[in-house]
């Protein structure tokens, strides 16, 4: 009978070893038990990511030639337009240098644009995260912002030896400091419920009183330079509905993100120049 | 010997994997799957507890490593899931699919709603979030219940391959 017992009571005896071990497990060979499992398993996802660009690679090989003709044309449509942007650009930049030296005022933060091909996306109710491919091999620090044509994507959250983790903009943890276009006062936002067959929404708390906006007639929320990684104009999304907050000093409201955030295939890592 | 919880433990790497490329086609349209329930069930219900409790350790480190959770918090819910799903498992006739898809709904939902108390339970915003995990929940029991039998079928057909015994498993349950 005792016997039998025992054998009833092994696995939780298996189990409550098991638990111990794990908390008196140093911290430090945690850290290193994570990081090597990360990177045994990462070629996984980069072969995945690989073999799937393969895919469309055969896909627009099937295209025909007049197809290809056309969209050469467009393509150098846009590039003549962006072009001359880009001489604009360098003569804006020039002035801004001219006066910042004249004023003696700190020059503004610059960065190394990094385009990386995503190799997963991760969205559930729990957490969004995007992982791309490239890491500590490019030099991408923690923290770095990531953006795409549509504006923010998120940041980085870690960095491994060729992949790297990107919190989503519309991931419940992240927190940014923002403002409403053509409003320098700050305000907060951050990421929200992503319900299903919808697009991605973030909230924004903070905001004040006099600031209007509906569906209608939607604010554009961009960065702000306030103490965050982000160049401060960059769009986050699009206020939608603002109304009093509880303690009736300021509003809180939903913001549209755009909705390709969930459709990425590629985006830019901003990678400081001069890291503080 | 190594390739009793060696074999599982691939297998159930592999079944991970294959979730994840599902979740990176189907993030666009706001559902993600979640199997780590029928990760658990075979290794629990099939193998010695030693072997299966191996192979679930090791998943669970392995996915703790790919997602934003305190390191552990896989492999501590997968140890419990499995020593409970172990104890009760003379109860009924476990080498039956059926029990086993049964076995593998419940194990999936009590891991997704302990993960979403674990992860969500101290946020504010929560409230509004548990629209998204049920209907994440929903079609992840949808697809463990399509998946189930064929998974058990290639851990099994994996173990013979090769060369596991399980009816040995079964006389050695330790």
């Amino acid at each position: 009978m005792p016997s039998h017992r025992f054998d009833q009571a092994k696995p939780f005896a298996v189990l409550g070893i098991v638990v111990l071990a794990w908390i008196l497990l140093p911290v430090a060979v945690k850290s290193f038990l994570r990081v090597s499992i990360y990177e045994v398993q990462a070629p996984v996802q980069v072969s995945a990511s690989y073999a799937r660009d393969l895919q469309d690679y055969w896909a627009e090989r099937a295209q025909s030639k007049n197809e290809l003709i056309t969209a050469g044309r467009d393509l150098r449509r846009i590039y003549s337009g962006y072009e001359f942007e880009a001489q604009q650009t360098e003569a804006l930049r020039a002035e801004i240098a001219r006066l910042e030296q004249l004023l003696r005022l700190p020059s503004n933060p610059r960065f190394r644009f990094e385009p990386a091909r995503i190799a997963r996306r991760d969205f559930t109710g729990w957490w969004q995260q995007l992982v791309i491919r490239k890491g500590a091999n490019y030099g991408i620090p923690v923290g770095a912002p990531v953006v795409f044509s549509g504006g923010v994507v998120g940041r980085v959250r870690e960095v491994h030896a060729y992949t790297a983790v990107v919190d989503l903009i519309s991931s419940p943890s992240v927190r940014l400091a923002a403002s409403v276009e053509g409003d320098p006062r700050p305000v907060s936002y951050q990421g929200g419920i992503n319900l299903p067959l919808s697009a991605p929404r973030g909230a924004v708390e903070f905001v004040p009183p006099d600031v209007f906006a509906s569906t209608a007639t939607p604010k554009r929320l961009v960065t702000s330079d306030l103490g965050g990684v982000f160049p401060a104009g960059l769009t986050i999304g699009y206020v939608t509905r603002l109304e009093a907050s509880t303690d009736g000093l300021f509003k809180t409201g939903d913001v549209a993100l755009d909705p390709r955030l969930s459709e990425l295939a590629e985006v830019t890592v901003l990678v400081p120049l001069n890291p503080t | 010997m190594h390739r009793r919880w060696l074999i599982p433990f691939a297998v159930m790497l592999l079944l991970w994997s294959l979730v994840a490329q599902i979740n990176h086609y189907l993030a666009p349209y706001g559902v993600s799957l979640f199997v780590g329930g029928l990760l658990v069930t075979f290794a629990a219900l099939r193998l010695a507890l030693r072997n299966g409790l191996i192979a679930t350790l090791l998943t669970g480190l392995a996915i703790d490593a790919l997602e934003p959770v305190p390191f552990g918090t896989h492999l501590l819910l997968f140890a419990g899931l499995h020593v409970a799903v172990y104890h009760l498992r003379s109860r009924f006739p476990r080498e039956e699919t059926i029990l086993g898809v049964i076995t593998a709904l419940l194990a999936n939902l009590a891991l997704f709603l302990a993960l979403s108390f674990l992860l969500l339970g101290g946020q504010p915003a929560a409230n509004g979030a548990w629209i998204r995990l049920f209907a994440d929940l929903g079609v992840s029991q949808l697809f463990v219940a399509a998946i189930a039998p064929w998974f058990f079928a290639l851990q099994h057909h994996a173990l013979a391959f090769g060369h596991v015994d399980l009816g040995e498993e079964s006389r050695h349950p330790f």
